[in-house]
């Protein structure tokens, strides 16, 4: 089909899911200790954390204000480090005996066999692991000598089960930039199916440090490299939807981007917050589950998600592909909303 | 529901069915609930009493879970039509002995199109 009929077809799609805002995705920030110290967390996660983690009472008690959840609810169980809490299987029982769904996103180096076997019995359905490189990129940005040992391990028990709908995710930095095609081949030999990749966003620990960002030239590489492997079949690999790429949209994901947060994607957050995507600035928050109904929340707040006409400004003002992206995904903005923290776009076009 | 076919039409021409597919920047990938629960009892047939320390597992073996005090098991698994269920007793003589035993349980479609499929068993193990 015709790119450009694509593309506005694809906008027409995009402002009714937005009129219609239907709750299909909802992180839970279970808690925010963690045991690893990655050099880029944007959460600045420690072992350490000033919050406790959230019992799962208060999450079910919010939870439950959502009458008549669609079909593809789902809800994604997220820290800090969630398998770090003892009653991660009670959680999941919980969830799925609403007749919701849920799945987890770890660092692996808790999911062991045992693990594994647990979380199946309570019910989980998909799963992401994060893969940063091979031994030496990965230990080096998750700040552990054990966690490439440890996730290797994770990602054999991942595969090993259908049921799971499971994918890797991997930040790519300039550590890591060079062995891409490596970590795609190991990825193919250990019987993963599908592969995320991300850039590291400049916010938490990680932005202080220039080794995380690429340059422009190395984020178009990593475009042509994303865009080849698809065509390859041999692994489901894509972008994130972390923002808009111009001519490379509708090459390196499944579909155009459409940042979904506060449109499909909720969040209740460790303090309670009720927010979109926790990556999010957390002064965008709607709402507290402590103070208010969460899906009252959902339906009649989240404003600046669902009209983004705000994001017009800064070098968004004068942009022709303004149409499509939208201010870029929305985690990349921050509160004062006085310009996007980075353009994809402009990365693309000026290289 | 008018909203509905329109939102469906939509995203069908432009993208096929992946229109409705999504995982969020830092999410997983959207569980399509493929699941079964099995719930059970597990009793001796000689004296009716809950055996505790059953091991209940299925396919192949490699996922399995244990009988509670009361008996009782409980797990999610893959959706089949047909599920191999192995009932071992695996503690030796701490609750007496039993002999082993597997089944096959054949799923009706219509528990399938239930937003929460299961079934419930009843197992009774003869005394070696």
């Amino acid at each position: 089909m015709n790119k450009l009929l694509k593309q506005a077809l694809f906008r027409e799609f995009k402002k009714n899911e937005t009129k219609l805002h239907e709750l299909n995705y909802l992180f839970w920030e279970c808690t925010t200790r963690c045991n690893l110290n990655c050099r880029h967390c944007g959460s600045d996660c420690s072992k350490d954390s000033q919050y406790k983690d959230m019992p799962l009472d208060h999450f079910l008690k919010a939870l439950d204000t959502i009458n008549n959840s669609s079909d593809n609810f789902t809800v994604v169980i997220t820290g800090g480090e969630p398998l770090l809490r003892k009653d991660i299987e009670l959680c999941g029982r919980e969830i799925r005996k609403r007749g919701m769904r849920w799945s987890l996103v770890s660092n692996g180096y808790l999911y062991d066999e045992q693990k594994h076997i647990s979380l199946l019995n309570a019910g989980l359905g998909a799963l992401t692991l994060s893969l940063d490189g091979l031994t030496d990129s990965h230990n080096w940005l998750r700040n552990n000598d054990n966690s490439f040992k440890r996730v290797d391990k994770a990602i054999g028990l991942a595969v090993s089960t259908s049921r799971l709908n499971f994918d890797v995710v991997t930040c790519v930095n300039n550590r890591n930039f060079y062995e891409l095609e490596e970590v795609r081949k190991y990825l193919i030999q250990k019987g993963v199916k599908a592969w995320r990749l991300f850039t590291i966003v400049p916010i938490g620990r990680a932005k202080v440090d220039a080794e995380m960002f690429l340059t422009d030239s190395r984020f178009k590489k990593l475009m042509d490299f994303i865009n080849e492997s698809r065509k390859r079949n041999e692994i489901d690999i894509k972008f994130s939807c972390e923002g808009y790429v111009g001519k490379y949209e509708f090459k390196v994901r499944d579909s155009g981007f459409f940042c979904r947060a506060g449109i499909n994607i909720g969040s209740i957050l460790i303090d309670g917050s009720i927010s979109a995507c926790p990556n999010i600035d957390r002064t965008f928050a709607q709402g507290n589950i402590y103070k208010d109904n969460f899906f009252n929340i959902w339906q009649t707040k989240y404003i600046l998600f669902r009209d983004r006409s705000w994001t017009k400004t800064g070098q968004c003002a004068d942009c022709k592909q303004y149409k499509d992206c939208q201010g870029n995904g929305f985690h990349y903005w921050h509160s004062q909303k006085k310009n996007v923290l980075v353009c994809h776009h402009q990365k693309i076009k000026y290289e | 529901m008018k909203k509905d076919w329109k939102r469906k039409i939509v995203g069908w021409l432009c993208l096929s069915s992946i229109a409705f597919v999504f995982q969020a920047c830092y999410g997983t990938p959207q569980d399509f609930g493929n699941d079964l629960l099995i719930e059970g009892l597990v009793k001796s047939k000689k004296t009716g009493f809950p055996i505790k320390g059953i091991k209940v597992s299925v396919g192949d073996k490699m996922q399995y879970t244990l009988t509670d005090e009361n008996g009782q098991f409980s797990f999610y698994t893959a959706r089949m039509n047909n599920t191999q269920i192995y009932i071992e007793d695996i503690d030796s003589t701490e609750n007496s002995l039993f002999i082993n035993k597997d089944t096959l349980i054949t799923i009706k479609d219509s528990i399938f199109n239930t937003k929460l499929p299961k079934v419930y068993l009843n197992i009774e193990l003869e005394p070696k």
